[in-house]
């Protein structure tokens, strides 16, 4: 969530190896030996009008570019009312949008329904259910300077930070994704960062969380709040691991992230309600 | 082992019922500079040709018919010393014996025969020599116990810089560490640069990787004892040592001349105030102090208190930061109940504990956890005859386990949350026999009964499906009151072990042991963190249980000037601890839904090729092993070779005395990599995510290590008749810069400031490899 708040332990981990003052490192060659192609599935349902599934196949370790796009799946998701909604291939055929699969008639998702999706590839049939969980509204947004960032700024005038607000419910179990947004583009500190976190140690009030990145004057800040379920939260948090493995050595051997989806598919099926938050940075108020 | 005990028992109704009129001859065998009692020392009977050793009290029990004798009392390094006795009552006699030095050099040599390797019935054990390992080369100048320990047959390193090391197919935390007794937890500073060993204060360390005795009990794969000195008690001696990295101060003397004496040792590192030179805001350190004081109120009563504490203490950018360290104190009673029943009454207590904070106003947290043990020891060693000595005793270890707490900070968004505590209860009641059966055979049997107690206070939840870590469900709990049994392991562990003379150079050894652990490291890496935490054998977590044969030819050449061994090993643990793919083994609740336990297998070859005396010493030792594991719900259920499978490993360690002013050093290295899990291939996925696609745990390999590291010791002549001697120890580590594998990540393509190389989508492979070329140099006073 913050530039702290991930997962504390990576963060020791991390800084194990700068207690190996003298450790230096380099690109070498490795012997990945030959994979079978996978299919890989990127869905997303919310409560609101923004569903959609992409899916891709995997690609060689070494491979370059965007990956192998799948136009000529069957998709579709249903929830547990009885609803079928059926998803269409890049309906648009906008060429950054290949992969791309959108419902013919959009809907609603709801908090509390269950959603199946069904993905046909190439004779195979790939399945995950999921349901909506409610999310924690963002109380604000709030922009601040950063005083350590406006001494030394990476990008000149770029030391506004946005901080976040909220109330977590102590009542029921919660799991978040967070998304930060500058003008519209993902904003990320570093490209392994995935912003997300469960309760379990979280008190009632959220309050000063700092955002990731840093913005300057007339910039707009957007962050967009996810819930999760346990299996989403599971499958986020894999694969930061995956992401920030150090090889094995103090962490544990890299694996693949659990997911929802059958036949031995990547990716996830994710459900989540959202709520978001924009502000357009402007000088503090003095204080 | 019915049988086992029954011939035991025999064994010993038929040596007593053969008793005719004899006589005891005990006592301690000092050093006579330092009063320092001397273990392992040799007491021969030069007209029966028998004998005995000393304990690692420094005393030792003859019972023989009465006669006249010559006794000889041997020592490595040390002259011997002949005593004629006339055997005619009880006899108490201690001996001091005199260093054989060349002038002021703490050289070891020795003149005379010395034949343990092949005579002695423990096999597969190490002695390491400190004033060796002072004189070779050493990482930043700083003589580490355990960088040693990894070069010697049977033994692996996952790789440089590190203080965890592999004995016989066993993981890391399988090995028991003891300083004067007391268990630590972690024995790494700064990650594993240094171990918490400092050199300066360690009388002797041994490690023992099989034929284990049955008075050791608690981990698989071996025990690593590390005793430290009593202190000089005869005069006030002290030494001072200036490194590149940390500094140390030790002073010894007596308390009152010959009766009492003492030992306190301080070393700690100054990393930090470069650091703060360099006006850099991360500041490190760690420190360690050892004390002892020993009181001999007579013959019959020795006192000792040892206590040890030791520290690193991390902080980043002035508000984040995190700290370890253990503590340990031993409060030693040794007695003699007559002439032939020695014992030994141990207190115990070993704290390990780890903070991680941040005072953050927004995110500020304390974490803490700690693990505490306190031990009652009671070892007797009864003296029956030269030829039977009979050890036993009963162990009892109380452990709390406190593996989480998190105190926010005051404002911040966390809240205090804390993990169950766990408490445990761990008996061991043992006994082994030594007897001498022939002039050419001699059998070690005996067992240990282990009984743990997994008890309250604490809730224990019962789950659908304890495998699912997920989205774990539990469908009940049961509360246990403060000391409630929740959960008893009974298991009976036999030893044995024979030595068989050949002739008299060379001997055949043989042994079995059973070995049972009950703490289980929760650690899903290859080396172990300061920040793992330790658990009991449970409801969930059953014992792990290691079978190990090993099989010996040991000669000697040249009048005992060299040694050699080949030892075979086979292994094989049941409920060996690992975790799941994935698994969330940090503050997690449900920890007991990572639990996957299974079998593991290893086997090995061991040649050690050694010299001990003259000028030049050193050993070479060459493993041969394999080491693999079956883990049902790890790698899909397939075998796996463990994390620190590596094939072969040569080591070459040598010193040479050139004359009175230079000492060199040197050792080389030579491993197979260390096995890995990379990837086959990536997918792309969410907001520019490229992840990698796993299909084999482990099943690649860092390409071989090898180094070769270089030392030499000044001790300027100037030095000679004057109060202080100064010494300078000069180290070349990794002498030709080889670039180690120390680990491979994967990572978008970066340029080498960290900027992404095209469109974001390619992906490379990062090896991190740690030491090039590093000199360092050490600067030693002793008055």
């Amino acid at each position: 969530m913050t530039k702290q708040f991930k997962n504390i332990f990576i963060a020791a981990i991390a800084l194990v190896s700068s207690v190996f003052f003298f450790a230096c490192e380099e690109t070498i060659p490795i012997d990945t030996g030959d994979l079978a192609e996978r299919v890989v599935i990127e869905g997303m349902v919310t409560n609101e009008q923004n569903h959609y599934v992409k899916l891709t196949r995997t690609r060689s370790f070494y491979g370059k570019g965007p990956a192998d796009r799948i136009q000529n799946a069957v998709v579709s998701v249903s929830d547990d009312e009885g609803n079928t909604f059926q998803f269409a291939h890049n309906p648009d055929n906008d060429p950054e949008k290949t992969g791309f699969y959108y419902p013919v008639v959009n809907f609603h998702g709801k908090v509390g329904t269950t959603y199946s999706l069904d993905v046909e590839v190439d004779g195979e049939r790939y399945n995950a259910s999921e349901k909506m969980l409610p999310v924690t509204s963002i109380d604000s947004l709030v922009v601040s300077i950063d005083e350590d960032e406006k001494a030394d700024p990476e990008d000149a005038g770029s030391f506004y930070e946005i901080l976040f607000y909220a109330k977590e419910p102590q009542d029921r179990k919660d799991q978040y994704l967070f998304k930060f947004y500058k003008n519209g583009e993902i904003l990320k500190d570093s490209e392994t960062d995935i912003y997300v976190t469960d309760d379990v140690l979280l008190g009632e009030t959220i309050d000063d969380v700092e955002t990731a990145g840093f913005y300057q004057l007339g910039e707009v800040a957007g962050v967009e709040m996810y819930s999760l379920t346990q299996e989403a939260f599971i499958f986020y948090s894999d694969l930061v691991n995956l992401l920030n493995s150090d090889g094995g050595m103090f962490s544990p051997p890299p694996a693949n992230p659990r997911n929802n989806l059958s036949n031995n598919a990547l990716g996830y099926f994710q459900v989540s309600a959202v709520d978001r938050e924009t502000i357009v940075v402007t000088e503090p108020d003095g204080d | 082992m019915r049988t086992l005990f029954f011939t035991m028992c025999a064994f010993m109704i038929f040596n007593i019922s053969m008793a005719q009129e004899k006589f005891t001859f005990n006592g301690y065998v000092r050093e006579a500079g330092s009063g320092e009692e001397l273990i392992g020392v040799t007491v021969l009977i030069r007209e029966t040709g028998g004998g005995a050793n000393t304990n690692p009290y420094g005393f030792y029990s003859l019972t023989l018919p009465k006669g006249e004798y010559t006794i000889e009392f041997r020592y490595v390094g040390f002259k011997t010393k002949r005593q004629k006795i006339t055997l005619d009552k009880d006899i108490s006699l201690n001996i001091d014996l005199e260093e054989e030095s060349i002038e002021l050099n703490e050289v070891v040599v020795t003149a005379e025969k010395e034949d343990e390797n092949v005579t002695n019935i423990q096999m597969s054990k190490n002695e390491l020599n400190i004033q060796q390992i002072k004189k070779l080369p050493a990482l930043f100048g700083e003589p580490d116990i355990i960088k040693t320990i990894q070069m010697l047959p049977g033994v692996v390193s996952a790789g440089e810089g590190t203080s965890s090391f592999f004995v016989r197919g066993g993981s890391a935390d399988q090995n028991l560490i003891l300083i004067d007794e007391a268990p630590v937890y972690d024995p790494s500073h700064l990650f594993g640069l240094f171990s918490v060993f400092n050199a300066d204060v360690i009388k002797d360390s041994e490690l023992y990787k099989g034929g284990i005795p049955a008075r050791f009990g608690g981990r698989l794969s071996s025990i690593l004892e590390v005793r430290t000195k009593d202190g000089n008690n005869k005069e006030l001696k002290g030494k001072a040592g200036i490194g590149l990295l940390a500094s140390n101060l030790m002073l010894e003397g007596p308390i009152k001349k010959d009766k009492s004496s003492f030992i306190v040792s301080a070393r700690r590192s100054y990393i930090d105030l470069f650091l703060r030179l360099a006006n850099q805001k991360n500041l490190v350190y760690f420190y360690d102090i050892n004390a002892k004081v020993n009181w001999r109120a007579n013959n019959k009563n020795r006192f000792f208190l040892s206590v040890y504490g030791g520290r690193d203490d991390f902080n980043f950018d002035g508000n984040f930061g995190f700290d370890w360290g253990n503590k340990t104190a031993t409060f030693r009673w040794n007695h003699l109940f007559n002439d032939k029943l020695f014992s030994n009454t141990s207190l115990i207590a070993s704290n390990f504990n780890y903070g991680l904070g941040s005072d953050d106003k927004t995110d500020g947290f304390q974490w803490d956890s700690s693990l505490a043990e306190y031990s009652l020891k009671q070892d007797l060693n009864y003296f029956i005859n030269p030829d039977l000595t009979l050890d036993f005793g009963y162990h009892l270890t109380y452990r709390n386990f406190a593996p989480g707490k998190i105190t926010p900070v005051e404002g911040s968004i966390f809240k205090e949350v804390s993990l169950q505590e766990e408490f445990a209860l761990d008996h061991g009641i043992y006994a082994g026999l030594q007897h001498q059966v022939s002039d050419k055979l001699t059998f070690q049997y005996g067992a240990r009964l282990s009984i743990f107690q997994n008890v309250g206070k604490n809730t224990v939840y019962t789950y659908l499906n304890q495998q699912d870590n997920i989205n774990p469900i539990r469908t009940g709990s049961k509360e246990y009151g403060s000391l409630e049994n929740i959960k008893t392991y009974v298991n009976l562990e036999p030893r044995f072990s024979a030595r068989y003379i050949l002739n008299e150079s060379s001997s055949l050894k043989a042994s079995y042991n059973r070995m049972v652990q009950n703490t289980h490291l929760i650690s899903a890496g290859t080396v172990p963190l300061p920040f793992n935490t330790w658990a009991p054998s449970s409801t969930y977590l059953k014992p792990q249980i290691a079978d190990q044969f090993a099989l010996g030819y040991f000669k000697n050449f040249g009048n005992n000037t060299y040694e050699f061994s080949a030892e075979a090993f086979y292994k094989d643990i049941s409920n060996v601890t690992d975790f799941a793919d994935n698994a969330r083994i940090f503050f997690n609740e449900d920890l007991a839904t990572e639990f996957r336990q299974g079998s593991s297998e290893a086997y090995g070859l061991e040649l050690m090729f050694q010299k001990k005396k003259g000028d030049f010493s050193g050993f070479v030792s060459y493993t041969l092993s394999k080491v693999d594991r079956t883990i049902p719900g790890v790698n899909q259920g397939k075998s796996f070779v463990a994390n620190y499978d590596r094939r072969h490993n040569l080591n070459v360690v040598a010193t040479y005395d050139y004359n009175d002013k230079w000492t060199f050093g040197g050792n080389f290295t030579y491993g197979t990599g260390r096995p890995i899990t990379l990837p086959s291939g990536s997918y792309e996925y969410g907001d520019g995510y490229y992840a990698d696609i796993i299909t084999e745990r482990n099943g690649y390999r860092l390409s071989d290590f090898h180094r070769v590291d270089l030392s030499a010791t000044l001790t300027p002549q100037k030095n000679k008749g004057k109060k202080f001697e100064t010494s300078w120890v000069f180290s070349l580590y990794n002498v030709y810069s080889r670039k180690n594998p120390f680990s491979i990540y994967t990572r978008i393509t970066q340029d080498n400031d960290g900027n992404i190389i095209g469109d974001g989508t390619q992906k490379e492979a990062r090896l991190i490899y740690l030491f090039p070329l590093l000199p360092s140099v050490t600067y030693n006073i002793k008055f």
